[in-house]
C-alpha cells in the first residue's frame, strides 16, 4: 500500500495557525502568571483577533490544501471575520463582568478563542471528518464555558444540558456521515460530490437518511426547531459574555458549514433536503415569535429571539441560489451587531446587580432617556423595522426566497416577523411607559461603551446606507454557483 | 491472522476454567449453613449506622480525565509506531507537533497544581 | 471454519448479556462492570472481524480509561439509584421505540449492502498498519486537530472541577534552594540546668 504524497500549504491556513498558536501561549501565561496576567491576556487576546482579521485579509482567492480538506475562498474569509467580530465584541464588552464573577483566570479566553477556532475550521472544511473535528472542538468549548461560573446553579445546569443534548446532535451527525461513507466510500466533499455526480449515486435511501441525519446534527448546533429545547435553558444560564458569543459564533460556522454541504456536495438531493429545511424555517420562526411572548427574563427572550433569526436565515438557505447565500451573510452580519449590543447592555445591567428580568428595566427612559432609546433601537431593528439594519437583513432573505420560488414562505416570514415584533416592543414598552422601581444608575464599562456605540452606529448606518455590507457578501457568495 | 490469537484464546478459556473452578468447586463442596444473625450487617456489635456507600472526592474524577486524555494519546502512538517507516519524516513532524500540544496541556495541568494531593 | 464461528457466537452472546446487565443491574457498580465485560466481549468481535487495532483501543481506552472514569462517577454522585430505576421504567417505551428504530436502519443498511455485513475485507493487510498510513498522511490536519480537542479537554476538566488548595505541602524548588543556614536554624546558647 503505497503512502499518497500530500500538498501542504501551511500559508492558507495561517489564520488558523495563529489562533491556535496564542492560545497555547495565553494558556501557559495564564499558568504561570495565576490571576495577575489576567489584565495582558485580556489585552493579547483582543490584539491576536484583530492580527487574525488582518491575517485574512490578505488571503484572496480559492485555494485548498490538505487533499482538499481544508477551502479557503471569499466566503469562507467573510464568514471568519465575522465569527472573530463575534469573539473579539464580547471579550471586550465583558472585562468587568469576567473580573466580577471570578472567571479571570485567563482560561476563560483560551477557550473562548478555542471555540472560535473550532467554528474557523467548519467554515474551511472541505471533508465530513474535519468538518465533524471543528464542531466537537467548538462544541466541547462551548460546554465548557457555559459551566464557567461552576458556583452557580444555573449554568452548572447550562453546560450540563448543552453538553448530554450536545452529546447526541454529535452523535446523529457522526450516524449521518457514516451512511454517506457507507454509500459513497468517501468523506472529502469533493470525493462524495464527484460519486454522487455519477449515475449510481442518484437516489440511493441511505443517503438520504444520512443527508437527514446531518441536517438534524447541524440543526442542533444553531438551535433550529425541532431541535431547539436546549436553547433557553443554556442562554439563560450561560454567563452573559457567553451567551452573547454562542448566539453568533456556533450559529455562523454552523450555517457556513451547512452552505458547503447542501450546495457543494448535495446538490442533487435538494428534493430531499429543501422541504427539511423549509420545515425547520417555519418551526423556528413559529416558535422564536410565539416562545418569546411570555418570557419575562431577557436571556429567555433573546434565546427565543434567536430561534427565530436562525429561521429566516433557512429561508436564505432554502431559497438555493447565491441571492439567498447573500441574504443569509448579511443578515448574519446585522444580527451580529444587534446580538453583541442588547447583550453589551445586559452586561451593564449586570454591572449594578440589576436582574436579568425585564421587569427590572421598568421605567428605564424616565431615569435614563439615552441607555432606554439605545435599547429601543436594537429592539427595533431585532423586529426588523425600518430603516434600521435589521430590516435589510430580512428584506434580502425575503427577496431571495421570492426570487426562488418560495414565495409562499416569504409570506409566512413576514408573518412571523409581524408576531415576533410584538415582544420586542413589549420590552420598549416597558421601559418607556411603567414606572420605575427603585433607584438605579446603569453605566458602561469603557469596552462596553465602544461595543455598544458601535453596533448602535452600525445599525443604522447599515439600515440606511446598506451599499458596502451588500457588495461585500455579493462578492463573497460568488463561490457558490 | 486469527491463529496468531489462539495463545490468548487459550488464556481466557485457563483464567475463566481457574477463576470459575474456584468459585464454583468452594461453592459445591463448602459447608453453607446460614442463619439470620450470620447473615446481618456487622458494625462492631451496633445496628448499622449511615449508608455504606461513601462519596468521592472530585479530584479523583478530574484525575481520570487526565489520565483519559493520555490514555489516547498513547493509543494514537501505535499506529504510527506501525507505519512509521513508511510515513517518514513529515510522519515524524506531526506526531511531534500532536506530543507538543498536549505538553502544553500538561505543563497548565502541572503548574495549576491538578495533579497534587496534600 | 468453525472455531471461529463458535467464538464469534460465544462472543456475542456474552455481548449481549452483559448489555443487559448494564440496564438491569440493581447496583450500579455491577452496571458499570457489566460495561466492562461488554467492552471486553465487543473486543473479542472486532478481533474475529479483523480489527485489531479498535479491538486494542476498545481494551484500552475503553476498558482502561472509560469505564474507570464510569465507576468513579458512579461512586462520586451517590445518587439513590433504585429509585431512579423505578422512574426508568416509565421511559421503557421510549427506549423501545428507539432501539427499533436503530433496528430498522441496522436493517436498512443490511438491505444496502447485502452480503457484506462481517467481512471488511481486511484479513489480509496489517489493520493498524493501514490506519498508520491513512491517519498520518491523508488525514493528518484532522489528526492535528483532535490533539487541539483533547487539549481542551484538559483545560476544561481544570477549570471545571479544580480547587486550588491552600494546605498543599508544594515544592518550590528555587524557594528551597534559596533557603541559608541563617535563616532555618537558630543556634542558641542554653546555661545548663535553665531549658525548659
Amino acid at each position: 500500500m503505497a503512502v499518497e504524497q500530500l500538498d501542504i500549504h501551511l500559508v492558507l491556513m495561517m489564520p488558523e495557525i495563529l489562533v491556535a498558536i496564542m492560545a497555547m501561549a495565553l494558556l501557559l501565561l495564564s499558568a504561570w502568571t495565576h490571576k495577575g496576567g489576567a489584565g495582558v491576556i485580556h489585552w493579547l487576546t483582543m490584539m491576536t483577533i484583530v492580527a487574525v482579521v488582518l491575517v485574512i485579509q490578505v488571503g484572496s482567492g480559492t485555494a485548498t490544501t490538505f487533499g482538499g480538506q481544508f477551502i479557503t475562498d471569499d466566503f469562507s474569509r467573510y464568514v471568519k471575520v465575522v465569527m472573530c467580530l463575534g469573539m473579539v465584541l464580547p471579550v471586550l464588552m465583558s472585562a468587568d463582568y469576567i473580573r466580577g464573577h471570578g472567571m479571570d483566570g485567563g482560561e476563560y479566553h483560551v477557550v473562548t478563542m478555542f471555540a472560535m477556532l473550532g467554528g474557523m475550521i467548519m467554515a474551511s472544511s472541505g471533508g465530513f471528518l474535519i468538518l465533524y473535528l471543528g464542531l466537537e472542538l467548538m462544541s466541547l468549548s462551548l460546554y465548557v464555558l457555559a459551566a464557567w461560573r461552576r458556583d452557580d446553579r444555573c449554568s452548572s445546569e447550562a453546560g450540563l444540558k448543552y453538553f448530554v443534548l450536545g452529546s447526541v446532535a454529535s452523535g446523529l451527525l457522526l450516524y449521518g456521515i457514516s451512511m454517506v461513507y457507507g454509500v459513497t466510500g468517501g468523506t472529502g466533499f469533493a470525493e462524495v460530490a464527484s460519486f454522487l455526480g455519477k449515475p449510481e449515486g442518484h437516489g440511493s435511501q441511505l443517503l438520504a437518511l444520512g443527508v437527514v441525519m446531518i441536517l438534524a446534527g447541524m440543526g442542533f448546533k444553531i438551535a433550529a426547531v425541532p431541535f431547539h429545547m436546549w436553547a433557553p435553558d443554556v442562554y439563560q444560564g450561560a454567563p452573559t459574555p457567553v451567551t452573547a458569543f454562542m448566539s453568533v459564533v456556533p450559529k455562523v460556522a454552523a450555517i457556513a458549514a451547512l452552505f458547503r454541504i447542501l450546495f457543494d456536495v448535495f446538490p442533487t438531493y435538494h428534493v430531499q433536503w429543501v422541504p427539511i429545511l423549509q420545515l425547520f424555517a417555519v418551526l423556528s420562526m413559529a416558535v422564536g415569535a410565539f416562545g418569546g411572548l411570555v418570557q419575562t427574563n431577557i436571556k429567555r427572550l433573546l434565546a427565543y429571539s434567536s430561534i427565530g433569526h436562525v429561521g429566516y436565515m433557512l429561508i436564505g438557505l432554502v431559497a438555493n441560489s447565491q441571492a439567498g447565500a447573500q441574504g443569509v451573510l448579511v443578515y448574519i452580519t446585522i444580527y451580529l451587531f444587534m446580538t453583541v449590543g442588547v447583550f453589551g447592555l445586559i452586561i451593564a445591567f449586570d454591572r449594578q446587580g440589576l436582574g436579568e428580568n425585564i421587569s427590572d428595566y421598568q421605567g428605564l427612559a424616565r431615569k435614563q432617556p439615552v441607555m432606554a432609546f439605545v435599547m429601543a433601537m436594537f429592539m427595533f431593528s431585532m423586529a426588523g423595522i425600518p430603516p434600521l439594519a435589521g430590516f435589510i437583513g430580512k428584506f434580502s432573505i425575503f427577496m431571495a426566497a421570492v426570487k426562488g420560488g418560495f414565495i409562499p414562505l416569504a409570506v409566512v416570514g413576514v408573518l412571523f416577523s409581524a408576531v415576533g415584533a410584538f415582544y420586542y416592543i413589549r420590552v420598549v414598552k416597558v421601559m418607556y411607559f411603567d414606572q420605575p422601581e427603585g433607584e438605579f444608575k446603569v453605566t458602561l464599562s469603557g469596552g462596553g461603551f465602544i461595543v455598544v456605540s458601535l453596533s448602535l452606529f452600525m445599525i443604522f448606518f447599515w439600515g440606511i446606507l446598506p451599499g458596502d455590507l451588500l457588495a461585500w457578501t455579493g462578492a463573497s457568495v460568488q463561490a457558490f454557483h | 491472522m486469527l491463529e496468531h490469537y489462539f495463545p490468548i484464546l487459550v488464556l481466557l478459556g485457563a483464567a475463566l476454567a481457574i477463576g470459575g473452578g474456584a468459585m464454583g468447586f468452594s461453592y459445591l463442596v463448602g459447608p453453607k449453613r446460614p442463619y439470620h444473625e450470620k447473615l446481618d450487617q456487622y458494625e462492631c456489635g451496633f445496628a448499622p449506622l449511615g449508608r455504606i456507600r461513601m462519596r468521592f472526592d472530585v479530584r479523583f474524577y478530574l484525575i481520570a480525565i487526565i489520565f483519559i486524555v493520555f490514555d489516547i494519546e498513547a493509543a494514537f502512538l501505535f499506529p504510527w509506531a506501525v507505519a512509521f517507516e513508511s510515513i517518514g519524516l513529515i510522519g515524524f513532524i506531526e506526531m511531534m507537533l500532536f506530543l507538543s500540544v498536549l505538553l502544553v496541556g500538561y505543563a497548565y495541568v502541572w503548574k495549576k497544581g491538578a495533579l497534587e494531593w496534600e | 471454519m468453525m472455531v471461529a464461528d463458535v467464538i464469534f457466537y460465544l462472543f456475542a452472546t456474552v455481548t449481549v448479556l452483559s448489555a443487559l446487565g448494564v440496564v438491569g443491574a440493581r447496583n450500579p457498580v455491577h452496571s458499570v462492570l457489566f460495561l466492562v465485560l461488554a467492552f471486553f466481549s465487543t473486543a473479542g468481535l472486532f478481533v474475529l472481524m479483523g480489527a485489531e487495532f479498535l479491538a486494542a483501543i476498545l481494551v484500552m481506552v475503553y476498558m482502561g480509561a472509560v469505564a474507570i472514569l464510569f465507576l468513579f462517577v458512579v461512586m462520586m454522585l451517590d445518587v439513590d439509584f433504585s429509585m431512579l430505576r423505578r422512574e426508568s421504567v416509565r421511559y421503557l417505551p421510549m427506549g423501545f421505540v428507539v432501539g427499533a428504530v436503530m433496528l430498522a436502519e441496522l436493517g436498512l443498511m443490511m438491505a444496502h449492502h447485502p452480503g457484506e455485513g462481517l467481512h471488511l475485507g481486511l484479513d489480509n493487510t496489517d489493520n493498524t498498519l493501514a490506519i498508520g498510513q491513512a491517519l498520518y498522511t491523508r488525514f493528518l490536519y484532522p489528526f492535528e486537530v483532535a490533539s487541539l480537542i483533547l487539549l481542551v479537554a484538559l483545560i476544561g476538566a481544570v477549570a471545571l472541577t479544580h480547587r486550588e488548595r491552600k494546605r498543599v505541602h508544594r515544592q518550590d524548588i528555587s524557594t528551597q534552594l534559596a533557603r541559608t543556614k541563617e535563616d532555618a536554624v537558630e543556634l542558641r546558647k542554653v546555661a545548663s540546668g535553665e531549658g525548659a
